[in-house]
């Protein structure tokens, strides 16, 4: 009911929001709050992954995160991720492996693979590879060159 | 979405005392927000009041000699990475991987598919064929139930006006698998599912099937058709035979009866055959 001031860390740059809504999605709070319009809406239901952000590292949907509830946390988006070296590695291997067409799922692939390489799970072979990143759609690249581009950040996986 | 007023208490008290005073019918509990979102935005769900679990001391994890005990807000993906998970309980670490991707489990927690108790979970059939109990607190203190008493029916658990899930308690490993069939194999829906364990205390199969509505249930009639540490491939057929006469198996819009039907034994045989394997 009464909106309250929250503070964010986004992409290392403290932010203090006034007025948020309890209901207000973190997607909403980039895209239009800050205008960080690089992270994607999809489905708005967690059903696609465009929406991927990291939050304290981890990757997070954020059509389905409160902004609120994330109150006090590091956010990084697709405009900052290049600032850090695994995310730089991921931009480049997308870029090498030619993996972008439209673009539209790309942020969300790029942070999905950035969290993961981050929470060092272990590399478990490829099938767990390609199940890590089953929660990402994308309409126009048929994943080949995706799944190029992530096998290659990932050595040892034993991808083709 | 309606407005609502967002608390995050820091203590199981004050929670509980958050729960009790708002208005009733009206406060709604959030650990992660995968389902509860979505109920608040198709309206499903317009509480007055919604009371974040994040700030509680239950993000929690806790081996006891063979036993294991999650606390109820420990996110999904904090669950699967546990390092001894995977050796000792395998069926869970697979139907905990089968729960949306690795994003969504970054924020789902266990109590919050308890307390949705969905008929296509992936978690209550694994916890019905471990024994899991629910340990809950609530205005007059703790309790414990059993998950099989937990769970009521289609999205309805036995949670009493203002509890709480508090952690979910696992009395031993088991040798175990999750198997399931979906259109997509991961990040979809189960249509159906058959999750296993050997009790090597006990002696005896659990054999709990889901994915058909109203919840997810056990088939002791299945458990005992396959007997041995080491059943042969007849009585694997048995134990299917009996989840296909037995299992009040429906057809909904997800799939037809004679669907599931089919699939149960593929999904036993597999089940059964990882459990007796040690693997996946
Ligand atoms: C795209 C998508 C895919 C999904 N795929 C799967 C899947 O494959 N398998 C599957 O099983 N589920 C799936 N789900 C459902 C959901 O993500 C899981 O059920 C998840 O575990 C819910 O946890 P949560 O913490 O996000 O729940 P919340 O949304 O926070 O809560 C769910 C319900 O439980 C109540 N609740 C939460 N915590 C507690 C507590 N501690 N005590 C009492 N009540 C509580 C809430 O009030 C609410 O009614 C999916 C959801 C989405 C959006
Ligand atoms: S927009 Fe968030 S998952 Fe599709
Ligand atoms: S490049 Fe267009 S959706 Fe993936």
């Amino acid at each position: 009911m009464t909106p309250v001031a929250i503070r964010l860390t986004v992409n290392g740059r403290p932010e203090s929001l006034v007025d948020v809504p309890s209901g207000e999605r973190l997607l909403d709070t980039l895209r239009w709050r800050l205008s960080l319009k690089g992270t994607k809406e999809g489905c708005r239901t967690g059903g696609c992954g465009a929406c991927t952000v990291l939050v304290d590292g981890r990757s997070t949907l954020s059509c389905l995160t409160l902004a609120r509830e994330v109150e006090g946390s590091e956010i990084t988006t697709i405009e900052g991720v290049g600032r850090d070296g695994t995310g730089a590695r991921v931009q480049e291997a997308f870029r090498a492996a030619g993996a972008v067409q439209c673009g539209y799922c790309t942020p969300g692939f790029v942070m999905a693979l950035t969290g993961l390489l981050k929470e060092r799970a272990r590399a478990d072979g490829f099938d767990a590879l390609l199940e890590d990143l089953g929660g990402n759609l994308c309409r126009c690249t048929g994943y080949a060159a995706i799944v190029r581009a992530a096998a290659a950040l990932r050595p040892g996986t034993g991808a083709p | 979405m309606a407005d609502f007023e967002l608390v995050a208490p820091a203590t199981p008290e004050e929670a509980i005392a958050s729960l009790r005073t708002g208005p009733p019918g009206a406060v709604a509990v959030l650990g992660g927000g995968t389902d509860l979102l979505f109920d608040l935005e198709e309206g499903r769900s317009a509480p007055e009041r919604v009371v974040s679990l994040r700030r509680l001391p239950w993000r929690t994890l806790e081996w006891n000699g063979n036993a294991l005990t999650i606390g109820s807000t420990l996110p999904l993906r904090t669950l699967e990475n546990d390092p001894l998970l995977r050796a000792r309980i395998p069926g869970l670490h697979s139907a905990v991987r089968a729960v949306g991707s690795v994003a969504l489990r970054q924020r789902a927690t266990l109590g919050g598919n308890l307390g949705r108790s969905a008929p296509a979970s992936d978690l209550v059939p694994m916890l019905l064929a471990l024994d899991a109990e629910v340990l809950l607190l609530g205005p007059a203190g703790e309790r414990r139930l059993t998950v099989d008493g937990f769970v009521q029916g289609s999205r309805r658990t036995a949670l009493g006006p203002a509890e709480l899930i508090r952690a979910v308690r696992i009395p031993e490993a088991r040798p175990s698998a999750y198997h399931w069939q979906r259109v997509r194999p991961f990040h979809d829906i189960s249509h159906m599912a058959v999750a296993v364990a050997f009790s090597p205390s006990a002696r005896a199969w659990r054999v709990a099937v889901a994915g058909f509505p109203p919840r997810p249930l056990r088939v002791p009639e299945a458990e005992a058709a396959l007997g041995s540490a080491r059943p042969d491939a007849d009585a694997v057929h048995r134990a299917a035979e009996e989840i296909a006469r037995r299992a009040p198996i429906v057809a909904d819009h997800r799939a037809s009866e004679e669907y599931r039907r089919q699939l149960v034994r593929p999904l036993l045989e597999r089940a059964v055959d990882a459990t007796v394997r040690g693997g996946r």
